[in-house]
This record gives C-alpha cells, sequence and structure tokens, in this order.
C-alpha cells in the first residue's frame, strides 16, 4: 500500500504538472485561430493524422480547442478556489479562533449555507449576475466558500486551544497578531489540502455549469461547452465527447491523486 | 445467541427511544434554519446587482412592459415588504404562479419532488450497493491487490463528472444496446414499470458518482473495526468468517457510511439538476434548470428554497438514523 500510495502521488504530480505545461504553453504556441478554423471537408471527422482527435459539427480540430480549454477550465477553477480560501479563511479562522457567540453566528450561517447544493448556488449565482467567464468564477467561488469556512473553522478551534497559543494570549500578544503568527501557519497544511481537493470539485462545478449553457459562454472553449456541444451527436461522432470527457478526468484524477497524498504528508491525523 | 463485549452489538437489538429535550431542541434549530435558507435564498436572487425585470425579459424588452412585470411581481415595493410577502405567501399555502409554465408552483413541486425522490433513492440504493461490498472487500484484503483495485475504481469514479458518465449511459444501454429508453419521464402511478425504466441510467450514472466516497468511508471505518478486539474474540469462538464480517464488524462500521451518504444528499440535489436535464427526466433538477434558464423568478426562489430545505431536513433524519441505529452515541 505504501508503493502504491508512492506511485500515486508520483503519477498525480506528473499528469498535472504535464496539464499545467499544457495549460500555459498552449495557448502559446498554438495560433487562436487554430481553434476556430473550420476544417469543411472534415466535419465530425473521427481522429486522423491530419486531425489527432479528429473535430467537431464544425470541422474544428478538438485536439487545438481541448487545450485551449484546459486554459479556460483551469483558470477558472483556480480562481474559484483562490476565491473562496480569501473569503473562506477569515470566516472560519474569526470563527475557530474566538469561539462562542461569534462562532455560533457564523457557523449558523455556514451551516445554512451548506443546506444549498454548491452546484444548485452556483447555477443560481451564475443565472442571475448573468453567465459569462467572469461571474462562472465568482459563481464557484462564493459557492464552496462555507465548505473552505467549515474545514478552516475546525482547524483554528484545534490550534487556539494549543499552548503556544494559551502562551502568546497570557503575554498579551494582540488576537490578530495571535492569528496572524500562530494560528494561521498552523492550519495552511490543512488549508492546502482542502484547497487541493477542491480544485478537482471547482473542474467538475465548471464543466457542469458550462454544461447546462450557465457558465463559460462560446465561442470559447471550454471543457463543459465541448462536453455539451457534442451531446446531439454522440451516436455519429462520440469522440467529441470523448476527448473533452478525458481531459476533464485526466484532471480531476491528477488533482485526487495528489491530493490524497499531500492529505498525508501535510495532514496525517485526517486519515 | 450471544454477544461479544458489552459495548457491541449487531444491528437490529433493541435501543432506547430519543429523549423529548433533544427533539425539542432539534425541531427549534430547524425553524430557525429553515428561516435563515428563506433569507440566503431571497438574498442570493434578489441583492445580487442586476434589474431582476429586465432579467427576466432580457435587455431589449420594452420599458412598459418591464413597468408592468415590476408591477405585477411587486418588484417596486421595498426589499423587506416583498420578502414579507414570498414568505407569508409560502407559510399560507400560496407560492405563487411560474411565469414560464403559468401554473401554480405548488402543484408543480409536487409533482417534481416525486420523479426526483425516485432518482434520489434509487441513485442511492444502487450506490451503497456496489460501495459497500467494494470497501469492505478492500478492508479485508487490506493492502493486497484487492485494496488497491477497489481504491482506484473509487478514484476513477469520482474523477468524471457525472453527466460524463449519463453520456456514456445513454450511448451504451440506449442507443446501442436498446436496454432503457434514453430519456423522458412517465408518471409512476400510470405506468411503474416504466416509470422505474426511465429512472434506472440517471440513476445508475449518478449512483457511479457517488460511490467513491462511501467506498472509501467503508474500507476505512471497516478496517478500523477488523483490527479491534472483539473482532478477534468472534473469530477465536469459532464464528464463520462470513459472520464475523457482515453481522459482526459491518454492523459497528455502518454508522458513519450512513453519515457520510447523508451528507451526499446535498450532493446529489446538485448532481440531479445536471442529470435530470440531460436525460429529459422532467424532476425538481429538470424544473429547477428551466426556471433558471428562462430568469422565472418565482420559480427559482421556491425551488432553490425547497431543495436546501429538504437537503437540511433529510440530513436532520440522517442524524435521527444514526441515534437510532446506533445507541452508543450521546446525544448533546
Amino acid at each position: 500500500m505504501k508503493r502504491f500510495k508512492t506511485t500515486k502521488g508520483l503519477i498525480g504530480i506528473v499528469l498535472l504538472l504535464a496539464i499545467a505545461l499544457i495549460a500555459i504553453l498552449g495557448p502559446m504556441i498554438i495560433p487562436p485561430e487554430a481553434s476556430t478554423a473550420m476544417d469543411m471537408h472534415a466535419r465530425r471527422s473521427p481522429p486522423t493524422l491530419i486531425h489527432l482527435f479528429g473535430t467537431d459539427q464544425l470541422g474544428r480540430d478538438l485536439m487545438f480547442r481541448v487545450i485551449l480549454g484546459a486554459r479556460t477550465s483551469l483558470e477558472i477553477a483556480v480562481s474559484a478556489v483562490v476565491m473562496s480560501v480569501v473569503l473562506g479563511l477569515p470566516l472560519g479562522l474569526i470563527s475557530g479562533y474566538f469561539g462562542g457567540l461569534t462562532d455560533n453566528v457564523l457557523m449558523r450561517l455556514v451551516d445554512t449555507l451548506l443546506a444549498f447544493p454548491a452546484l444548485l448556488l452556483a447555477l443560481t449565482i451564475s443565472a442571475v449576475l448573468g453567465p459569462n467567464l467572469q461571474n462562472t468564477i465568482i459563481a464557484i467561488g462564493v459557492a464552496f466558500t462555507p465548505y473552505l469556512a467549515r474545514i478552516i473553522r475546525g482547524e483554528a478551534l484545534r490550534v487556539a486551544q494549543m499552548p503556544y497559543v494559551e502562551a502568546a494570549r497570557s503575554s498579551g500578544t494582540t488576537d490578530i497578531m495571535i492569528m496572524g503568527r500562530h494560528v494561521l501557519p498552523n492550519i495552511l497544511p490543512a488549508v492546502i489540502v482542502q484547497g487541493t481537493i477542491s480544485l478537482a470539485f471547482a473542474i467538475l462545478a465548471e464543466a457542469g455549469l458550462s454544461f447546462l449553457g450557465l457558465g463559460t459562454q462560446p465561442p470559447a472553449a471550454s471543457w463543459g461547452l465541448m462536453i455539451q456541444a457534442s451531446r446531439d451527436q454522440l451516436d455519429i461522432a462520440p469522440w467529441t465527447a470523448i476527448v473533452p470527457g478525458l481531459a476533464v478526468a485526466l484532471t480531476v484524477l491528477g488533482l485526487n491523486m495528489f491530493g490524497d497524498v499531500l492529505r498525508d504528508i501535510l495532514d496525517p491525523r485526517a486519515k | 445467541m450471544t454477544l461479544p463485549a458489552g459495548q457491541y452489538r449487531p444491528a437490529g437489538s433493541p435501543h432506547a427511544g430519543l429523549p423529548m429535550t433533544y427533539i425539542l431542541n432539534r425541531l427549534l434549530s430547524v425553524t430557525l434554519t429553515l428561516f435563515l435558507i428563506t433569507l440566503v435564498t431571497f438574498a442570493v436572487t434578489n441583492i445580487l446587482p442586476g434589474d431582476v425585470a429586465m432579467m427576466i425579459m432580457g435587455t431589449q424588452s420594452n420599458p412598459e412592459a418591464l413597468t408592468g412585470l415590476r408591477e405585477s411581481l411587486g418588484l417596486n415595493d421595498p426589499l423587506l415588504v416583498q420578502y414579507g410577502h414570498w414568505v407569508g405567501g409560502m407559510v399560507s399555502g400560496n407560492w405563487g404562479d411560474s411565469l414560464i409554465f403559468k401554473k401554480p408552483i405548488l402543484g408543480l413541486l409536487g409533482q417534481k419532488i416525486v420523479a426526483s425522490a425516485i432518482i434520489v433513492v434509487l441513485s442511492m440504493a444502487i450506490a451503497l450497493a456496489l460501495a459497500v461490498p467494494l470497501g469492505v472487500w478492500a478492508a479485508v484484503h487490506r493492502d493486497k491487490w484487492q485494496d488497491n483495485v477497489s481504491s482506484s475504481a473509487a478514484l476513477l469514479g469520482v474523477s468524471l463528472p457525472d453527466f460524463f458518465w449519463g453520456i456514456v449511459m445513454i450511448l451504451v444501454f440506449a442507443r446501442w444496446l436498446g436496454w432503457f429508453p434514453s430519456s423522458g419521464f412517465v408518471e409512476p402511478s400510470v405506468d411503474p414499470l416504466g416509470a422505474l425504466q426511465r429512472a434506472f441510467l440517471p440513476s445508475l450514472a449518478l449512483g457511479l458518482g457517488l460511490m467513491a466516497h462511501l467506498t472509501r468511508m467503508t474500507r476505512s471505518t471497516m478496517t478500523g473495526i477488523l483490527s479491534q478486539e472483539f473482532i478477534r474474540v468472534a473469530r477465536a469462538k469459532g464464528l464463520a468468517e462470513r459472520t464475523v464480517i457482515w453481522r459482526y464488524a459491518l454492523a459497528n462500521a455502518i454508522g458513519p457510511v450512513i453519515t457520510i451518504a447523508g451528507l451526499q444528499i446535498g450532493y446529489l440535489f446538485g448532481s440531479i439538476i445536471v442529470m435530470e436535464s440531460l436525460f429529459g427526466y422532467t424532476g425538481m433538477g429538470w424544473l429547477t434548470y428551466q426556471a433558471l434558464l428562462n430568469r422565472d423568478l418565482p420559480l427559482i426562489q421556491d425551488t432553490v428554497f425547497v431543495i436546501a430545505a429538504v437537503v437540511m431536513l433529510t440530513n436532520l433524519a440522517v442524524d435521527l438514523l444514526y441515534v437510532v441505529i446506533d445507541p452508543r452515541i450521546r446525544l448533546g
């Protein structure tokens, strides 16, 4: 099992590095026209030497589109998770550190938010704000915040009871200083682990939102949009669904594998 | 049958009832949470920037129509009045009319909830039926290849978006093999078998996504239980391995699995939006999607509220169930 875990972590890291490289370098190497150029002689072409991953209903090359989609999907996922950490961290930190009434009120709010399925909350926010790339980020970011806040609160609560925090308090250090100097550094590992796992969920959420037409909008290429476009042509061109589906799967798989190992290293209690 | 060490017991032995104060406390807390859910729902749909009338009718619509719509929806009233109107309406049984379906929302909801309940229950059943044996299998053969296979399968299940599984199901079972209809919904009272058939593929797709966490949870709690003293005692006194694993170990390990399953209900109610839309299965998820897509504000508010309320109540039910099946839980 130990060797299995190490292998798993390695595969995860390699997958993630490869995908990140493709997402960052791809758009630099491939001219933007390549993903929108329509090859009218090869519409819905299965994978061939010219179109390695095949083409879609408009004859657009799926390899180029999936590579450009990587950037969109990752950009949204990373921004959304950063946003949920930025919102959830102070919420969880204050709640867990101060405890008592503050904690009760804040966590009551967080628990209420948790009753809303994340996807439902994200879809609603996106529909109300008007679906586009920026609002997709906001929608997923807000929807994930209560989860982050809950976990950070639990960690902060644990650290706040540590003797060194007690010592700092009795020596007259201000609460803000204690939170920043003593509590925050000690809850960071848990935040990193949760952030990695949230990234996987954010990729899936973006795909779901775009799939329903309430996320990224065409002509942008995102994995969810590509799968959505494939719906009507599954019989004749299944690769139009399989290519972006695999892209999502590999990324999420990489994040989950990496996240698992990261948790074992950084957060040995959470097993 | 004699039981091993007192605190452990196989499933189904008698237990004490729930104390009254605990129930009252929970009821109070439920009422408060329901109130907070209405606040959040209202906030998300109303306080966010943007003109609701414009959102419903589009930016190109003429000013008179917009004014008329604002009037009829009461959008000119102060927010507090609008909120009071909405909640007051719900309490008195007047949930308003849907703008797109032109029907009372309460009736629509009643119909659609039944349809979705079939999917939710079926997918949870499928997920548990797959996850529990897989998790037990992994725990029994801990650190062997079976364990790796099980955790790899779980990882794969959680890594694909569930609508992708849905697409695969449609392709394989509906289009190629023709075993199931690929879409639609029929009333269970009209055609029970047909209703189940149409619910099966979306439920299977959802179940595959759900099983991953449940497999992991089963494996880890089973691993913990299997290393305990009373299991050794049970084995030492010559009980069949099957009895030890399924009746002794699993009975004590199932609690946390059920808790996780309960927590997944929320996730499930998010996923049905995608899955029901994909399969054209006209349940709550589909209704919510139609509301969001067509900017049907009254319907958005009511569906979002109902889903959150159902999720909260289901979690409560699971909590109580957990207490009932596991007498070791202390009520606080």
